[in-house]
């Protein structure tokens, strides 16, 4: 009943919270210099093209009014059609958002169940070879420039040993190919797809390693691990059954975030690998004045934030019987 | 017992399927021609399409009445049959076109022409209306006779004006139609979304996978097939486009190195040359851009709005080094607002700055000027003994000090280019012992800081692709276009200027117009609203074991002659 009531009075402060990012984003964008006609660097668009423009775009209401639409319309449902590409914007999102989800979630999912398991071992070996090795190569991975790393991967693999293909997430020659089958696409995605993942679990699978290495040695320090072992239990039971578990909730909030957050995509992973995500877009939407977009676009990754707190939040207590909410 | 190791299982599983992948060898067909773009085409609607890769995309499949020869930029009939026919009597321009056909299999016909025209004319079309406004009436006497009647005489009508891509009725009367009956009639029509145009061009869009690629194949209906214009007997000879994306440069260089491309259809940086010449497959072509980079001054405030202090500036600024240590060498002087490759308009004989000047002899020069001028130093650059010494406290001709000079430049990682000549002209300045100062800031923020607010000193901005019809030398300069987005940023007023650009505007006479576009170039150069500083040479990279006959012309090899004329190489050969 408790929880019930936490989640219900969670969720009144998520909408507020909500509604509050919904106003400010709609300021930041009307705040930032520029529009998104200033831009258009053609001799042949007059000042009188660009009035025009403007008005066709709804830009020329005053301010008040434009966001007495902008809360309409999304109260509606309605997310509006992009400055930039004339398509309606939740098009381009349902369009972007699955092959974000599919490289960043798979990328999330792997290096977190990696660095666990990683992180359990390097822990319980502590001062050995083995946790001094796993500690610094989750260290070098976890701070190397990934743009640098990708291109590394990229020019070894895909150029000069020809392993993968280059960039992008389909091949034009395999899927302009009358004969190709639902198997051989279904391959050539994989096939895309192993170097970005590849260059994101090396990025992500460090902090993971050395979250939950710190967490299993504070673990292993509490007084139910002595108990265990002085009860007479294994010790890959203890590890297993006792300390792991425990240690590994601090991961979970850090996965469970990493989640929210992998809708907005990485910017730098989408470029390098020609991607065809949400993070490019998110960052070009921006950078053209796609108001439209760009409010969309945040206010997806705002919600899906807060909610997967939401999420986190409840989890705990069903992990960790010791939490309780009232 | 081996113990069950994931990392190892999942290492191994990996590895196999790569190397069975890498072993599957992609088709690609002898005549599919693969291109690499940098970046997405926004839309495949003509009328939103403002941004460079959607025209190159969709310039091979709508068409224009008349093309520029690559040669001489003279105009070329293109979906027309000759050049325009003009009756001064009654200010018309008759334009006959040739047999052509929709890739639809229908015939091209007046209506179509009239229709763009029209379409254009009533939803106020940005970028094009400019082109049209003046056109009062259009006939059509018979299905290949299109006869326009303007306002007044243009010179701008056959150059920019019968240059833009003719779209088809059939296509676009109902959505024409529809957007008519909107609250806003023109964000309706760019909105549409275009899905299969249908166009008259060599090439006909069969598919396009956003984020992934098009793929363009050869229109059976081209008119041009086995025609010879221009003095080039065109194809297409290629059967299918395919154009891929590429988020950066580097990967676009490996494809091209690796040959998953034949083409990067986008400007290379010097940076990339030693390693593409070293490669016997590539190909690297240079070509001059039809484009402008220049030192915008603001002239309607002090102490920019003093032509002496213009003239200083432009004396103090090194082109030469600018393009040999920015450009590394890969750009030209320019000394006119004309690019030189634009050869018929361009006029290289007005004040050239500091030309060939070494740097202390700049100094000395821009002494001269501003002592002239009634400017006065503290420590001024030049001592009693005639050496350059540093200067400072520099005084205007009415005694105050200069305040803060800025000088707006795009970011860095906008263009490294135009930031670094910022902070260069940053330091020539300071030799005079002006106050100057760089400041690189957003580009939308500069646009609208100097295009909007008028709100700066001076500002470095470039034109990437600049018309071959040099009305933008008007555009640029006419005083009423000094208003808030108005293209005459400096706020230049001279009515000089404007009778001279008014006329060249109603120039029917080609050779009189070069005439009056030359004096306007020689009043700008001395006035110096803007003072040009340099044209990028555009540098393009091709794989040659695959394909030949690319055409080189202003504005590089990604022309309608290239993709008319290329040839798959036989591979028996």
């Amino acid at each position: 009943m408790e929880l019930r009531k936490y989640i219900f009075r969670r969720l009144i402060e998520i909408a507020i919270i909500f509604f509050v990012i919904l106003t400010v984003l709609f300021l930041l964008f009307r705040l930032a210099p520029g529009d998104p006609v200033t831009r258009m660097v053609d001799p042949n668009m007059t000042p009188e093209d660009a009035e025009h423009l403007i008005e066709q775009l709804g830009l020329d209401q005053p301010i008040g009014l434009q966001y007495l639409y902008y809360v309409k319309n999304f109260v509606t449902g309605n997310f509006g059609v992009s400055f930039h590409y004339g398509q309606p914007v939740a098009d381009i999102i349902l369009n972007r958002l699955p092959n974000t989800v599919l490289l960043f979630t798979t990328s999330i999912i792997l290096s977190a169940l990696f660095g666990i398991f990683l992180g359990k071992i390097a822990a319980w070996r502590k001062g050995e070879s083995t946790d001094t090795w796993m500690t610094i190569g989750a260290l070098i991975c976890h701070t190397v420039f990934l743009p640098w790393l990708a291109l590394i991967l990229i020019w070894l693999f895909a150029y000069k040993v020809g392993w993968f293909p280059l960039t992008g997430m389909i091949s034009a020659e395999v899927w302009i190919d009358p004969e190709a089958g639902f198997l051989e696409k279904a391959w050539d995605i994989v096939h895309h797809m192993i170097l970005p993942l590849g260059t994101l679990f090396m990025i992500h699978f460090g902090s993971y390693l050395l979250i939950m290495r710190s967490s299993m040695l504070d673990t292993l320090k509490e007084d139910y691990i002595l108990t265990a072992r002085a009860k007479g239990l294994e010790e890959k039971t203890i590890r297993n059954h006792h300390a792991a578990p425990n240690a590994a909730l601090p991961v979970v909030t850090s996965v469970g975030l990493s989640l929210a957050f992998s809708i907005n995509g990485g910017a730098l992973t989408e470029t390098v690998f020609t991607w065809p995500g949400i993070g490019r877009e998110l960052v070009f939407s921006v950078s053209n004045n796609d108001y439209p977009l760009a409010q969309a676009s945040f206010l997806l990754i705002a919600a899906v934030v807060l909610l997967a707190n939401l999420v986190v939040d409840v989890l705990y207590a069903y992990l960790d019987p010791r939490i309780r909410y009232e | 017992m081996t113990k069950f190791n994931p990392i190892r299982i999942i290492a191994f599983g990996v590895l196999l399927a790569a190397v069975a992948l890498a072993g599957c060898s992609q088709k690609e067909p002898a005549g599919m021609l693969r291109v690499g773009l940098s970046e997405e085409p926004r839309t495949l609607n003509i009328w939103l399409a403002s941004d460079a890769n959607s025209r190159k995309i969709l310039s091979k499949i709508y068409q224009p009445l008349y093309q520029h020869d690559p040669e001489t930029l003279e105009l070329i009939p293109w979906l027309a049959a000759d050049l325009p026919e003009y009756d001064p009597e009654t200010v018309a321009y008759t334009v006959r076109l040739r047999g052509a056909r929709w890739s639809d299999g229908a015939e091209l016909t007046s209506s179509d022409v009239a229709f763009t025209a029209k379409l254009i004319k009533e939803f106020r079309i940005p970028r094009h209306y400019s082109r049209w406004k003046f056109v009062t009436r259009i006939e059509t006497p018979d299905k290949r006779t299109v006869r326009f009647f303007l306002k007044n005489p243009k010179a701008i009508f056959r150059s920019r004006s019968l240059t833009i891509p003719i779209v088809q009725q059939k296509e676009w009367e109902d959505i024409v139609r529809i957007a008519r009956t909107k609250e806003k009639p023109l964000a309706e029509l760019l909105n549409h979304q275009v899905e299969s145009p249908v166009g008259t061009g060599p090439f006909v869009l069969k598919q396009w996978r956003e984020g992934a690629y098009l793929h363009m194949v050869r229109n059976p209906y081209f008119f041009g097939t086995g025609k010879t214009i221009a003095g080039r007997q065109l194809g297409p000879h290629i059967t299918d486009i395919v154009v891929k994306i590429f988020g950066t440069s580097d990967v676009a260089i490996l494809a091209l190195k690796k040959g998953t491309i034949d083409m990067f259809w986008w400007g290379i940086q010097p940076g990339y040359l030693d390693d593409l010449r070293n490669q016997d497959d590539i190909h690297v072509y240079f070509s001059e851009k039809s484009a402008l980079y220049f030192m915008g001054f603001n002239l309607r405030k002090p102490p920019s709005d003093d032509p002496h202090l213009r003239r200083a500036i432009a004396t103090l600024i090194d082109k030469n080094f600018i393009i040999s240590r920015i450009l590394q060498g890969f750009g030209t002087e320019m000394y006119s607002i004309i690019p030189p490759g634009n050869r018929y308009w361009y006029y290289p004989e007005v004040e050239k700055y500091g030309a060939k000047l070494d740097r202390e002899s700049r100094i000395r020069k821009a002494y001269d000027i501003l002592t002239e001028a009634g400017y006065s130093w503290e420590a001024p650059p030049i001592d009693d003994a005639g050496a350059v010494i540093p200067a400072s406290g520099i005084r205007l001709p009415n005694g105050q000090p200069m305040e803060r000079f800025t000088i707006l430049t795009p970011p860095a990682d906008y263009d490294p280019h135009r930031a670094i000549s910022g902070l260069m002209i940053q330091e020539w300045l300071r030799d005079v012992g002006m106050p100057a100062y760089s400041r690189p800031m957003a580009f939308s923020s500069l646009l609208q800081q100097v295009k909007g607010r008028h709100d700066f000193d001076t500002f470095i901005l470039g034109c990437g692709k600049l018309s071959t019809d040099p009305d933008y030398l008007r555009i640029f300069f006419l005083s009423a276009n000094d208003k808030p987005r108005g293209w005459n940023m400096s706020g230049y007023r001279n009515p000089e200027f404007d009778k001279l650009a008014t006329e060249s505007s109603q120039a029917m006479d080609r050779e009189e117009r070069q005439a009056l576009v030359r004096k306007m170039q020689e009043i700008v150069l001395r006035d110096v609203p803007y003072y040009p500083i340099y044209d990028p040479l555009l540098i393009e990279a091709v794989r040659t074991d695959r394909f030949t006959g690319w055409v080189e012309m202003l504005e590089g090899i990604g022309n309608i002659w290239s993709f008319t004329q290329l040839k798959p190489i036989s591979r028996d050969s």
